[in-house]
């Protein structure tokens, strides 16, 4: 591992990199990387309006990582823990990007591409009307959860939701998605 | 009835609810892992608060420095319970407060606001925090 972790830091520097995690994602975690994330940005002079968007954004996807993630450690049978890859950094631009990617069951993928892609067509005016209609909707009993968050997100983006999901094996996938604030 | 007060944590508000006044006060950051736990104690609070004491005036402040998706939902049930209380004619104030510089949560309180019909929603920005 040793010789690895120079790779691992010089590519994630040249993608202009300011965060990266990798690893079981508990309520705890998000907290701990939210605040740690609140201070950095303040460091990194975004403005406040960037701040708040890339703030949310990761917290929203955190948050769906502890919720959907397909990879859970299970030492003891007794702790759940999903497990998940989360990035924060600056586009060529410097705009900055909040990436996350975690497993997730094949299943789900149909219903999954399906949303991301209808989200990816919505106007911000479409965008609106519908999170409005949503935070008032009773949640169905098997919703992905994350109907309102994805809006959420596609709400703060500069550009549409950039998303890819890879089949890993027949039951599991690997769902990646980007957000640049 | 009795003060309802819970304290803030790193992701939930410090809630503080005096039913003499009648002044209910939620500030502080709402993105907890289960919003249901944090803060239906919450609501049932409040529905026996409601049918004590059916008339006298409300005003609840609040002031939350960020919010994830499901807490704007839990919110919004929050907005509609006090609005169906105006609805039946109580005086009913909401003051969402928010750093002058934090659009995100000024753009939100316009949103809850064209949300309601009733109750008085009131935009308050403030000067005195940082922003988000």
């Amino acid at each position: 591992m040793t010789p690895e972790l120079l790779e691992y830091y010089e590519h994630l520097h040249s993608r202009k990199v300011i965060l990266f995690f990798s690893g079981p994602v508990s309520q705890g975690v998000v907290e701990g990387v939210a605040e740690l994330m609140r201070e950095k940005l303040r460091l990194e002079q975004a403005g406040a309006g960037v701040a708040q968007r890339v703030f949310a954004i990761l917290i929203e996807q955190m948050q769906n990582i502890a919720r959907h993630s397909a990879e859970r450690c299970t030492p003891d049978g007794e702790v759940v823990m999903a497990h998940g890859q989360v990035a924060v950094g600056r586009e060529d631009d410097g705009r900055f990007y909040v990436a996350c990617g975690n497993r997730v069951r094949t299943a789900d993928c149909g219903g999954l591409a399906r949303r991301m892609e209808e989200i990816r067509s919505l106007s911000g005016d479409d965008l609106a009307s519908q999170y409005r209609l949503l935070r008032r909707a009773e949640r169905p009993a098997k919703s992905l959860g994350a109907g309102l968050g994805l809006i959420d997100m596609a709400r703060k983006a500069a550009r549409p939701l950039d998303f890819r999901i890879t089949a890993l094996d027949p039951d599991t996938s690997f769902f990646a998605m980007k957000v640049v604030a | 009835m009795t003060v309802f007060h819970v304290e803030g944590t790193k992701s939930s508000p410090r809630m503080y609810f005096d039913p003499a006044s009648r002044v209910l006060e939620i500030s502080g950051e709402s993105y907890p892992e289960n919003c249901q736990q944090v803060y239906e104690p919450m609501f049932q609070w409040l529905q026996e608060f409601f049918n004590k004491d059916p008339q006298g005036r409300v005003v609840l402040n609040m002031e939350i420095r960020y919010f994830n998706s499901s807490s704007s939902r839990t919110f919004m049930n929050l907005f509609d319970l006090l609005d169906e209380q105006a609805a039946q004619g109580r005086i009913v104030e909401v003051h969402w407060r928010f750093h002058e510089e934090n659009e995100t949560a000024r753009e939100c309180g316009e949103e809850f606001m064209a949300d309601v019909r009733d109750l008085c929603f009131i935009l308050t920005p403030i000067s005195d925090q940082r922003p988000a």
